[in-house]
C-alpha cells in the first residue's frame, strides 16, 4: 500500500501543482481545499501525513491541527506565510511536526514528508526496554510507561525521547536533535526543538515547570536522566 | 531662466529662499535664547537703576525738608527764648546763650547790638556765609542756608531778632548724610541683586522658551531615524499648540505614507508567493520529464526553471526587505563559534568547497548572531563574487585587534578576482537595485540588486559593518568585509556552541 498525504491549502492551482509534484514521488494525495473538508476526508481514510496551509476559509490551520491532533499522532507539516511572526511556534504548539514557509519548492516538500516518514518507523531496534527512573520507554512497540501508565506520544516526540534515551547521560544540542530526528542541516530552525521538548514535557513530566527528566543543560542543549 | 524667475516658480523652499534665511540669520547672529537672556538682563538692570534713582531722590528730598522744618522749628523756639532773655532784664548774650545750653543748644550765635556772641569751636561767626547774614541783620528776614563748618553739613538758620539783633542756629547734617549714604548702599544692592535675578530669570524663560523647540528637534531627528511613531506630547498653550499640532499632522502623514510604500512592497510580494508556488512545482514536474521533451523544448524548459528560481529569490529578498522597513525583524540570536559557523555556511552555499581559513584567535572567537540570516549574508555575498568577482572568492576570518588586545571583533573577508569596484561605487553598491555606474558590466544575469542590500541591512542589524576595499596582496579584485562584535570564549567550554537555550 502506498503512502498516502492529504494537502490542505485553499489556493487551487497550489493545490494541483503540488499534487502533481508529490504524486511524481510515488505517493498519493488528496486534496481538500478547507478544514471541514480535511477533517472529513481524513476519517473516511487516514492519510500517512497531512500538509496543511494556516491561511484557510472557515476553521484555520491551528485549529484544524489542533482538531486533527485530538484523535491521531499522525505527522503534520504546516506551511506558513512567513517565519518571523509567531505562526511558527504556534503552529508548532498547534501540533505540528515541522513547517515551510512559501514558497518553497517541492523537492523541498518532499524532502521533509520523506523524513517524517523515517521517523515513523524506527530504524535501530536496538534496546528493549529504557528505564529513566518512573519512565520506561519500549522502543519496539513504540510506548512509553509514566508510573507504569502509558502516555500518549506522537511520532515526532517519541522518536526525540528514544534519540536522548539511547544515549544514556549524554548532552545533545539543538543541531544534533535537528539533523537525528528531523533530518535538518545546521541551517534548521532551532523553534522545532523547543517546542517539541516542551511538548514532551507537559506529558512526561509531573511538572512541566520544572522538570526532572528532559533536562536544560544551560548553553549547550538537552539531556534525559533517571 | 533668470535667477529671479527661477526663485518665484513654486511653494518649495527654493535656493534663494534659503540664502535670504541665511542672510537674515547673518545680521542676527545672536541665538534666540541669548536673546531672551539679554533682555531680560538689560530690562532689569534699567529698571532697578531708574527705581534706585528715584528712590534715592525721594528719600533725600523727604528727608531734608523733614530735616528743614525741625530745624526752622527749633530755631524759632530757641530764637523766642533768646528774645525773651534780652528783653527781661538787662542782660547779655552771654547769659542768653548760657541759658540756651541749659536746654541743651551749643551751636548757637547771638548778634546783639551789633556784637556777635562767642559760638563754640569752629561754629563762630566767621563760619556763617555772609550772604546769609546781610540777608537776616540787614532785611530782617528769616534766612536759611546749607552749607559745611570744616567738613560737617550743616544747615544754618537765622531768625531777625527785631530791635534787639538776630539769632543764628547751626544743624548738623551729618545724620542725613550718612542715612542717605546707608540708603544709596541698599539700593545699589538691591539694583545689583534685582539685575542678577533678572538674568537668572531670563536664563529660565530661555530655557523654556528654546525647550519646544528642542523638543521639535529631537522629535524630528527620532522620526528621521526610522521612529515613525514619534509625537510631541499635546501642550495646553495656544501659542505652541499650532506647531505641536501641525508637527503632529506631518509626523502622521509621513507615517501613513511610509507604511504605505512598506506595506505595498509586502503586499505585492505575498500576491506574487502563490502563483510562484504553483509556477515552481509545475516546473519541477516538468523537469522529472525533461528526457522525454523534444530539444527545443528542454531548452526552454531550462530557461524557464533558471528564472522561477531566480525570481523566487528576488521574491525573498523582497519580503525580507519590506520586513526590515515594517520593523518586523526580530533575530533570532545565538553564540555561535564565528569560523565553524562559516564553514558551515559556506558548505550549503553555491561553492561548497570554497577554503575558508582563520586566524588562531578568529578560529575559537564567538559571535551572538542570528544563524539563518547571517548564512544568507555569507550566501549573498558569495553569490556577488560568482556574479561580478569572476568565481568563488576567497574567505578568510581574523579578528580585528591588535595582538595584545582581548578580541572585540571579527572580519569575515571575500577577496575575488574581478575588476574590483571603483572608489565613488563603493558606497552605492549597498543601495537596493543599486547596480553601480559601470552597469553594462555588473548587470549579469545574476544581478537582482537587492543581495547587498540586504548584506547591509542584516549585518547592522547585528550591529557590525560591511565594506568593500581594495584585495590586500594589490592584486585587481574587490574584498568586501563584514565586521561583527566579537568576544574570546572562557577557555572551560573550548568549540561548542553555548546556545542560549529556552527550556
Amino acid at each position: 500500500m502506498g503512502t498516502r498525504i492529504l494537502a490542505v491549502e485553499d489556493d487551487e492551482r497550489i493545490r494541483e501543482a503540488v499534487k502533481l509534484a508529490l504524486e511524481d514521488e510515488g505517493w498519493s494525495v488528496e486534496g481538500a481545499a478547507s478544514g471541514e473538508e480535511a477533517v472529513e476526508l481524513f476519517h473516511r481514510q487516514v492519510p500517512d501525513v497531512v500538509l496543511i496551509d494556516i491561511m484557510l476559509p472557515g476553521i484555520d490551520g491551528f485549529e484544524l491541527c489542533r482538531t486533527l491532533r485530538k484523535s491521531s499522532d499522525v505527522p503534520i507539516v504546516m506551511v506558513t506565510a512567513r517565519n518571523d511572526t509567531h505562526d511558527v511556534v504556534a503552529g508548532l504548539e498547534a501540533g505540528a511536526d515541522d513547517y515551510l514557509t512559501k514558497p518553497f519548492a517541492p523537492k523541498e516538500l518532499s524532502a521533509r514528508i520523506r523524513a517524517l516518514l523515517r521517523r515513523i518507523r524506527p530504524t535501530q531496534p536496538g534496546h528493549e526496554r529504557l528505564v529513566f527512573g518512573d519512565l520506561e520507554l519500549i522502543p519496539e512497540e513504540g510506548t512509553v510507561l509514566r508510573g507504569g501508565q502509558p502516555v500518549h506520544l506522537t511520532r515526532t516526540e517519541f522518536r526525540l525521547l528514544c534519540e536522548l534515551a539511547e544515549n544514556r547521560g549524554k548532552v545533545f544540542s539543538r543541531e544534533e536533535l535537528l539533523d537525528r530526528v528531523w533530518g535538518y542541516d545546521y541551517f534548521g530552525d532551532g523553534r522545532l526543538v523547543d517546542v517539541h521538548i516542551r511538548r514532551l514535557r507537559t506529558k512526561v513530566e509531573i511538572d512541566a515547570a520544572a522538570p526532572r527528566h528532559v533536562v536544560t543543560v544551560r548553553g549547550l542543549g538537552y539531556r534525559l536522566q533517571s | 531662466m533668470s535667477d529671479g524667475a527661477a526663485d518665484d516658480a513654486g511653494p518649495a523652499p527654493s535656493p534663494s529662499l534659503v540664502r535670504r534665511l541665511l542672510r537674515r540669520s547673518r545680521l542676527s547672529p545672536v541665538g534666540l535664547r541669548r536673546r531672551i537672556l539679554l533682555t531680560f538682563g538689560l530690562g532689569a538692570l534699567m529698571l532697578s537703576t531708574f527705581l534706585a534713582f528715584t528712590t534715592y531722590g525721594l528719600v533725600r528730598s523727604n528727608l531734608l525738608s523733614q530735616r528743614d522744618t525741625a530745624s526752622l522749628r527749633a530755631a524759632y523756639r530757641n530764637a523766642q527764648v533768646v528774645q525773651s532773655a534780652l528783653r527781661g532784664e538787662p542782660t547779655t548774650p552771654a547769659s542768653a546763650t548760657a541759658q540756651l545750653q541749659q536746654l541743651g543748644v551749643q551751636r548757637s550765635l547771638i548778634r546783639y547790638q551789633g556784637q556777635w556772641s562767642a559760638g563754640i569751636g569752629r561754629f563762630g561767626p566767621e563760619a556763617l556765609p555772609p550772604t546769609l547774614v546781610q540777608r537776616v541783620t540787614d532785611d530782617e528776614v528769616p534766612a536759611r542756608m546749607i552749607t559745611s563748618v570744616g567738613n560737617e553739613p550743616v544747615v544754618v538758620v537765622g531768625i531777625p531778632l527785631p530791635e534787639l539783633g538776630s539769632y543764628f542756629e547751626f544743624f548738623s547734617l551729618d545724620e542725613d548724610e550718612r542715612t542717605l549714604a546707608n540708603v544709596a548702599l541698599s539700593l545699589l544692592l538691591a539694583a545689583v541683586i534685582t539685575t542678577a535675578l533678572g538674568i537668572l530669570l531670563g536664563m529660565f524663560a530661555a530655557r523654556r522658551a528654546v525647550r519646544p523647540v528642542a523638543d521639535v528637534a529631537s522629535a524630528a531627528k527620532a522620526l528621521a531615524g526610522g521612529d515613525l511613531e514619534t509625537r510631541l506630547p499635546t501642550t495646553d498653550d495656544p501659542d505652541l499648540d499650532v506647531l505641536v499640532t501641525s508637527f503632529n499632522d506631518m509626523a502622521a502623514t509621513l507615517q501613513r505614507r511610509v507604511e504605505r510604500d512598506a506595506r505595498f512592497a509586502s503586499d505585492v510580494s505575498h500576491e506574487l508567493r502563490s502563483p510562484l508556488m504553483t509556477l515552481s512545482a509545475s516546473v519541477e514536474v516538468m523537469e522529472a520529464r525533461r528526457a522525454d521533451l523534444p530539444e527545443r523544448a528542454q531548452s526552454a524548459l531550462d530557461l524557464l526553471a533558471s528564472d522561477v528560481s531566480r525570481f523566487q529569490g528576488l521574491v525573498e529578498d523582497l519580503l525580507e526587505i519590506s520586513r526590515f522597513d515594517a520593523g518586523a525583524i526580530r533575530l533570532n540570536l545565538e553564540d555561535l563559534p564565528v569560523a565553524d559557523f562559516v564553514r558551515h555556511a559556506i558548505a550549503v552555499s553555491a561553492t561548497p568547497n570554497t577554503p575558508v581559513s582563520a586566524t588562531r584567535r578568529a578560529e575559537v572567537a564567538m559571535i551572538s548572531g542570528d544563524r539563518r540570516r547571517l548564512a544568507r549574508v555569507v550566501a549573498n555575498l558569495v553569490d556577488n563574487s560568482r556574479a561580478y568577482g569572476g568565481g568563488e572568492p576567497t574567505v578568510t576570518i581574523a579578528d580585528a585587534n591588535l595582538p595584545d588586545e582581548p578580541v572585540s571583533h571579527v572580519q569575515i573577508a571575500f577577496e575575488d578576482d574581478g575588476p574590483g569596484v571603483p572608489t565613488e561605487e563603493r558606497a552605492l553598491i549597498f543601495e537596493r537595485f543599486a547596480r553601480g555606474g559601470s552597469a553594462g558590466r555588473r548587470a549579469g544575469s545574476e544581478g537582482a540588486g537587492l543581495g547587498l542590500a540586504l548584506v547591509d541591512e542584516h549585518v547592522r542589524m547585528h550591529g557590525g559593518r560591511v565594506w568593500v576595499e581594495d584585495r590586500l596582496d594589490g592584486r585587481p579584485g574587490a574584498r568586501f568585509v563584514i565586521e561583527l562584535p566579537s568576544w574570546e570564549p572562557a577557555v572551560s567550554t573550548p568549540g561548542i556552541g553555548q546556545e542560549d537555550l529556552v527550556p
